[in-house]
């Protein structure tokens, strides 16, 4: 048995001779070689008969050997038990086993991908509580008492919100989060001592794991993304796997059922003639002349600029519904308008797609260019649309490139908002509950009539209808941006981790019902290690794009402490200064007076402070939590400034003063 | 099944945990598995370790209860109760698997340890070497230590089925076998030999994730 198959394994079927010298060197070999009996591909009789050869009877295994053999038992169960732990302990094993084997593994990627994107979720959450949240309660900090005071010249007559909504009903607050204004689940509830009371500084903390959980998301999907990749890629010619490797390694054992099977031979087929197209199409590509090719270029050029102006009008139309909805919080659609930027984002990635398709379909590309344009445009769009929506949220509240006066004293729009943290938190918390109600609408409003009317109807066009086709790309889109909103929102709305694992646990079940249940299988095929590297990549993109707004945000914030740490020395040193002027002056005046009253009575001069412009070049907060580092600290609960002030507050009425003596304390 | 009667004895359990990739628990399995085929009188550890299956005995086994119904609320019954996918009737493969993991004379039955051996180069833990081997001898058709034009024409068939608009034509055929033969045959000698194939083989990162099966 072992020699007809070594004989195999050699390659060619030698004369009986020349046999038994093979074999005799193979066996030589393997027995002197020191690698496990398991590693050798033979039979299991084989394998036990060759342990005999290398360990006799009569040897004894040390005591050593023994020892190092359960050392290396343990060490390999250790490893299996970490796996499993990473691959997020068993759950949903059953499931995902089951979608396997009736799907394959392209589809049930997705849903391996949806675990993943759990624990990443929980991970996060476990970081920011034990952080900030844990240190938060055990310190308990004194309450700093309401939110400052403070009159300011608004146009238009506008007041400061004072934070009471006109629609008190409980679904509405609840579905635009107002009702949790005042708990951790926004950043307004965030509040800290001063900064000497303890050792553990609650606001670098807050400011920093933010930034440590995307870092830690970030290398996490990155070694997830190598492990796809092919393994030596870079080092051959092409970057795409051979055809031959594709061939060999197409057939899904995983697979049970007859059903699945034929799928299965449908997407292999459809593959290969895919695969073959290509291969003709290039062949005539290289025997084009230039003329031919120019014009090729040309048309390609033609449809991806007229994608681009697609996606340009699609975002500018999401940035005027965000202005509009901000502008008009108050009106008496209250609820529509509240939702308006959601809706014009899900409308925009709706239809986006659809165009796209229908204009790449215009032009006769080869099949895998078509998906590839389809799929990147899509992809644009929708990081698009939420680099547009929060830069529309900046410019509305933080005044980005505009000179709105109500901007200038404290670098954001206090006119409009108290709180502007709370008030982006609640756009993002917005978005997200839209994107999962959306979902849920989407199954049990399409998908699940669709497939009742298809089942009960029998006609050409309930035919043509058919079930939903599970498309796997817009279910990777939707799942990424539901994330990147939740990075996104990391500073201003640190439970919304929670929030979306919550929602990600339901879409779990919600698209198993689907995928089970109200759709079929999609005739694409999507091989399972270019469709992980997919996911991982535009994963990745979102992660990029959230951590923009983030990086801006904190870098202000700590530019502003450093700067105003040394303008506050600065500033205290020239304060020092005026007062020794001051004092001097003050002296020389009493003199004079003194004289003057020695020859005739007269008044006193009165010197006013002259209060120093300090300009708010960053946006600073009137937030009831934590004093953003550069905001009015608990120094400045007093309501004027003083001279001595760093953080001095330029256009605010100062009831004036005279003869204000700086004393040692504002220094 | 059996009582108590069929239980592993526990230097068995180490002996196969040691020749092959598999945990306690999945030996264990597999042997209640095994056991399943066996006529009811037959079923004691001995014995079990004796016996051969057939091939149409492995092949006639129902198929595998669907997994599609929701109400069946722990798929763990259908997992104890399920044949492992590469003997069911839907793998097109089930043949040469069999033939290439049978040690009987006739190549046409599995005792329990070969059955194990199968399921070892299927794990998840087996090394891609070992499994790239072995699929050499799956795909190889007529045994005769490489894989030719026919081999290459037959494996395509099977892959793409029997249906009328799935199977490729004549023409597609040859195209698709050129392209492999240009790609993997390095020394050109018309055929794909066991190191050219374990070369292709290793530029693919799907192949060890598609040949597999999960316990």
């Amino acid at each position: 048995m072992l020699r007809q198959w070594s004989v195999q394994a050699s390659g060619e079927p030698e004369p009986e001779p020349a046999g038994e010298e093979l074999w005799e060197q193979e066996m030589e070999r393997r027995c002197s070689s020191q690698e496990p009996v398991r590693l050798l591909p033979y039979a299991m009789v084989d394998k036990r008969f060759i342990r005999q050869l290398r360990e006799p009877e009569g040897v004894k295994t040390s005591c050593w050997q023994q020892w190092r053999h359960r050392q290396q038992t343990a060490g390999r169960r250790l490893g299996e038990a970490a796996r499993r732990l990473a691959r997020g302990c068993g759950l949903w094993e059953g499931a995902l086993y089951e979608i396997g084997g009736l799907f394959g593994t392209g589809i049930q990627s997705y849903f391996t991908f949806l675990r993943f994107l759990l624990l990443l979720n929980l991970l996060t959450l476990l970081l920011t509580t034990s952080f900030v949240l844990l240190p938060l309660t055990w310190l308990r900090p004194p309450d700093r008492g309401p939110a400052l005071n403070f009159t300011l010249q608004c146009p238009g007559g506008h007041q400061p919100q004072t934070g009471v909504p006109k629609f008190n009903n409980l679904l509405w607050n609840v579905l635009t989060g107002r009702a949790f204004n005042n708990t951790y689940l926004f950043y307004g509830a965030y509040r800290a001592g001063p900064e000497s009371s303890s050792v553990y500084s609650i606001r670098l903390a807050y400011l920093l794991s933010p930034l440590a959980c995307l870092l830690l998301c970030f290398c996490g999907i990155l070694r997830r993304m190598v492990k796809g990749l092919p393994q030596k890629m870079f080092l051959g010619q092409d970057y795409r796997s051979p055809l031959s490797a594709k061939v060999f390694s197409s057939w899904d054992f995983c697979i049970q059922g007859q059903e699945a099977a034929t799928i299965k031979k449908h997407e292999i087929s459809n593959e290969f003639k895919v695969e073959l197209e290509e291969g003709r199409h290039l062949l005539m590509v290289q025997h084009q002349t230039r003329a031919q090719r120019a014009c090729h270029l040309l048309t390609y050029l033609r449809v991806n600029i007229l994608i681009g102006l697609l996606v340009v009008g699609a975002i500018s139309a999401i940035f005027w519904a965000t202005k509009y909805s901000q502008d008009n919080k108050e009106e008496s659609l209250f609820l529509l308008l509240q939702y308006l930027p959601p809706g014009v984002i899900a409308l925009v990635n709706f239809l986006g797609p659809l165009l796209f398709v229908f204009l790449v379909q215009l032009e006769n590309y080869p099949p895998n260019t078509e998906v590839n344009l389809t799929l990147i445009w899509c992809v644009v769009l929708k990081l698009a649309s939420l680099g547009m929506f929060s830069f529309s949220l900046g410019q509305t509240l933080l005044c980005f490139g505009r000179n709105k006066t109500s901007c200038e004293s404290y670098g954001y729009n206090a006119c409009d908002y108290q709180c502007w943290e709370n008030s982006v938190g609640e756009e993002l918390y917005k978005l997200s509950i839209f994107n999962f109600l959306l979902t849920v609408a989407f199954t049990f409003l399409v998908s699940l009539p669709r497939r009742l009317l298809v089942e009960r109807f029998s006609g050409r066009f309930w035919a043509w209808l058919d079930r939903e086709e599970f498309l796997l790309p817009k279910n990777v889109l939707d799942i990424v941006e539901g994330q990147t909103v939740t990075w996104m929102g990391l500073f201003y709305c640190p439970l919304l981790p929670l929030l979306n694992s919550i929602f990600v646990f339901l879409t779990f079940y919600i698209k198993k019902y689907t995928l089970l249940r109200n759709s079929r299988a999609s005739p694409r095929p999507f091989r399972a290690s270019s469709s992980i590297f997919f996911f991982q990549l535009v994963l990745i993109l979102g992660l990029l794009l959230a951590a923009v707004p983030l990086g801006y945000v904190v870098s202000s914030l700590v530019l502003t402490v450093c700067v105003s740490q040394s303008q506050a020395s600065a500033r205290a040193i020239r304060g020092l200064r005026k007062q020794l002027v001051w004092q001097v002056q003050e002296k020389w005046h009493l003199v004079d007076d003194l004289s003057r009253l020695m020859s005739e009575p007269g008044s006193g001069d009165s010197l006013g402070p002259a209060s120093p412009h300090s300009r708010g070049s960053r946006p600073r907060s009137f937030c009831p939590g934590f004093p953003c580092p550069g905001s009015p600290g608990p120094r400045a609960s007093r309501p004027e400034p003083s001279l001595e002030d760093p953080n001095g507050l330029r256009g605010v009425r100062v009831p004036a003063r005279s003869c204000r003596f700086p004393s040692g304390s504002e220094l | 099944m059996g009582g108590s009667g069929s239980r592993l004895s526990k230097e068995l359990l180490v002996e196969y945990q040691d020749l092959t990739f598999l945990t306690k628990q999945e030996i264990l399995l597999a042997h209640r598995w095994f056991c399943e085929l066996l006529p009811q009188e037959h079923r004691s550890v001995e014995e079990s370790l004796q016996a051969r299956v057939s091939l149409e005995q492995i092949l006639s086994l129902p198929e595998l209860k669907r997994l599609i119904a929701l109400h069946r609320a722990a798929v763990k019954i259908a997992m104890q109760s399920a044949w492992p996918s590469a003997c069911n009737t839907a793998n097109p493969f089930k043949e040469r698997i069999c033939r290439v993991f049978s040690t009987s004379p006739t190549r046409d039955s599995l005792s329990f340890e070969d059955f194990l051996d199968l399921l070892s180069v299927f794990s998840d833990t087996a090394t891609p070497d070992i499994k790239s081997h072995y699929a050499f001898r799956i795909f190889d058709f007529d045994d005769d230590g490489t894989l030719n034009r026919e081999d290459l024409s037959q494996l395509v068939n099977c892959l793409t089925g029997e249906g009328e608009d799935t199977r490729l034509s004549a023409s597609e055929m040859k195209q698709l076998i050129d392209n492999i033969l240009e790609e993997s045959d390095i020394d050109r000698d018309g055929t794909i030999n066991l190191s050219e194939f374990q070369h292709v083989i290793s530029r693919s990162p799907d192949f060890a994730s598609s040949f597999k099966i999960v316990l």
